[in-house]
């Protein structure tokens, strides 16, 4: 883990709302996983805090965050362009682990979509079948890190692209669905929360780990602000213990 | 190179700059990013006799120059660091501050002794505004930091007391003056303002808590201003800290009367805040030709 000095090399619109950050780093980033995060300043000063984004794409020594703009310190970082320096800690926390499978099923939803992206590239001879939802046509992005994915199904919210609905019901609904050996998950709570009681309703074997969202702090495990709660009624860390857990040792 | 060696109640540190507690764990995150051996203490995050789980999400929250957060406290219990982290720490050879709180005197007294005589300071931890069955209580009056004060250092055989103030309160003056007859033997401020951000999408706070401790950057003058009146009314020892971000901040509250310094929330904004702070002092103390830190405590004049 370490706190580098970046330099901007693009950061363009993709989709609505939603940027594409690259970064060349000083050196290649080695042994990533998807789920993993870094902690990018966006307004040294005034913004304290870190923003905590999902790796999506290494190339080389470039790294590529993509992010939704939803308050100042997303919209501030809008404003970056080529050759600015941004302070980037990195790698953060634990991400999904595949070395043991080999049928994953993958279900995204919006900017859930950018770690599940990182965990496909970590691994070329994997089979993914990707289930991935946005909220309409506009919001639809990135659609070709998906296509090395042996069945993509993609919905939206209004039906404006793919089929109307969601991921999760979107893998559950699917009568071809594939059988898996590990799902993997991220985006919203809600979509998390409807991913585990669909689960346990069916009584589902197959492991699910799923990656969470939370405020954070110190990025690193210290402080203890970004808590979560696991089943057993203690509390794990989002950025240390996590970002990704399965599903069953944590309450949504 | 200056001499940043310090002394507080006989104790030795290597430099001035110390964790401030809650936002360094037990050191050992900060540990992965460089060797905590370089920084002069590190204060504990706050404990309890018994583990507590804290505060629901969201705990932290931002506003312009500063953050707010309402952890509540969470942390394994005073029985958990003894076992598991104090030996990493005095490896380090950093001083450790043990930060404690309670919800009533004799939690005060109970986890004193349990420290007595096994860290550097127990750092008694009497404002943190989030716990509501106690905490506030204790911090805001005259009356009652004396009185947690003295059933602290009744418990403390040899291990010397630092008493936090908190700064929601009437007269920091009154309540340094209180902590000194209670028995403290120095103290430490600020700790954080109560503050709240409200979601007006939503049209609710935006910490689970409703209100959270304010701290970092924006409440620096406060706080400079809390440490010089707190420190021109006692004569023990004074630790200042809030909002300190760079080597000259730091520089900024020793010349108001502090002997040393913590870091909060820094730590936050970069991971290395602490070993650039303290490269930071050395560079401005070399650059003034100073040779000793300890030459710049308590220079401030009023005009
Ligand atoms: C591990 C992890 C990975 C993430 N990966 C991505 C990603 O790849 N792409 C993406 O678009 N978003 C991602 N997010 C969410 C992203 O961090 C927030 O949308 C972003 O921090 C909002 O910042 P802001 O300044 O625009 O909003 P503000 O509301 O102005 O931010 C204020 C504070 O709240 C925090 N905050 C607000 N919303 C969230 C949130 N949902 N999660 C965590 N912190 C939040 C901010 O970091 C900041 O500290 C991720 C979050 C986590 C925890
Ligand atoms: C996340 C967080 C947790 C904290 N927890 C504690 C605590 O457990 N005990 C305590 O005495 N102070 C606690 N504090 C207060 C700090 O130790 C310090 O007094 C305050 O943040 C002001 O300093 P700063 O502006 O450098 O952060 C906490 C602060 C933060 C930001
Ligand atoms: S953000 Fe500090 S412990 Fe997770």
């Amino acid at each position: 883990m370490k706190d580098l000095l970046a330099t901007v090399k693009s950061n363009v619109s993709i989709a609505e709302n939603i940027y594409a950050i690259t970064l060349t780093l000083t050196g290649p980033l080695k042994n990533i996983s998807g789920g993993q995060f870094v902690n990018l300043s966006v307004g040294e000063g005034a913004m304290l805090l870190r923003r905590p984004l999902g790796i999506c794409k290494i190339d080389g020594n470039d790294l590529t965050l993509c992010y939704q703009v939803k308050g100042k310190g997303t919209k501030k970082l809008t404003e970056a362009k080529a050759g600015d320096k941004l302070k980037v800690l990195l790698p953060l926390g634990n991400g999904f682990d595949l070395n043991e499978f080999n049928n994953i099923a993958v279900i995204g939803g919006g900017v859930g979509i950018f770690p599940l992206i990182a965990a496909i590239r970590a691994y070329k001879d994997k089979n993914f079948y990707s289930y991935i939802g946005f909220r309409n046509k506009a919001a639809v992005c990135l659609l070709e890190e998906f296509e090395k994915s042996k069945l993509l199904t993609v919905t939206t919210d209004d039906g404006s692209y793919g089929d109307k609905g969601n991921a999760v019901s979107a893998y559950f609904s699917d009568k071809n669905r594939p059988e898996a050996d590990v799902i993997i998950a991220c985006g919203p709570p809600v979509m998390l929360k409807v991913l585990k009681e669909e689960l346990e309703k069916r009584n589902f074997n197959t492991p699910c780990y799923v990656s969470l969202e939370e405020r954070m702090g110190c990025g690193i495990g210290a402080c203890l602000v970004c808590t979560c709660k696991k089943s057993d009624g203690d509390n794990a860390r989002v950025c240390k213990d996590g970002p990704v857990f399965n599903i069953k040792n944590i309450n949504l | 190179m200056a001499d940043l060696k310090v002394k507080i109640c006989g104790v030795e540190l290597k430099n001035p700059v110390i964790a401030a507690s809650g936002t360094f764990g037990f050191g050992r995150e900060f540990n992965e990013v460089y060797d905590i051996s370089a920084i002069g203490g590190i204060s504990t995050k706050g404990m309890t006799l018994l583990p507590r789980l804290g505060n629901p999400v969201p705990r932290i929250a931002e506003g312009y120059g500063v953050i707010l957060n309402a952890v509540g406290l969470q942390n394994p219990g005073v029985e958990h660091f003894i076992s598991n982290d104090l030996k990493f720490l005095k490896d380090k050879g950093v001083t450790v501050i043990a930060n404690v709180a309670g919800n009533t005197l004799e939690d005060y007294g109970k986890i004193c002794a349990k420290l007595d005589g096994l860290v550097d300071f127990v750092e008694l931890n009497i404002s943190c505004p989030n716990v509501k069955a106690g905490g506030m209580a204790f911090g805001i009056k005259p009356e009652s930091i004396k009185a947690v004060t003295s059933v602290a250092k009744d418990s403390l055989k040899s291990t010397p007391l630092m008493v936090k103030l908190s700064p929601n309160v009437e007269s920091i003056v009154l309540n340094a003056q209180a902590a000194q007859s209670g028995g403290a033997d120095c103290i430490s401020l600020v700790n954080t303002f109560t503050g709240m951000v409200v979601d007006i999408e939503r049209r609710k706070p935006l910490i689970a808590n409703n209100t959270g401790g304010v701290s970092g950057a924006g409440i620096k003058p406060i706080a400079v201003r809390m440490v010089y009146e707190a420190a021109h009314a006692v004569n023990i020892p004074v630790i200042g800290m809030g909002g300190i971000m760079t080597g000259e901040d730091a520089i900024e509250f020793m010349m108001c009367g502090a002997g040393a310094v913590q870091v909060g929330t820094a730590n936050f904004a970069d991971v290395n805040a602490m070993p650039r702070i303290i490269e930071e002092m050395n560079n401005w103390l070399d650059g003034h030709g100073i040779k000793d830190i300890n030459e710049i405590v308590d220079t401030v004049k009023l005009n």
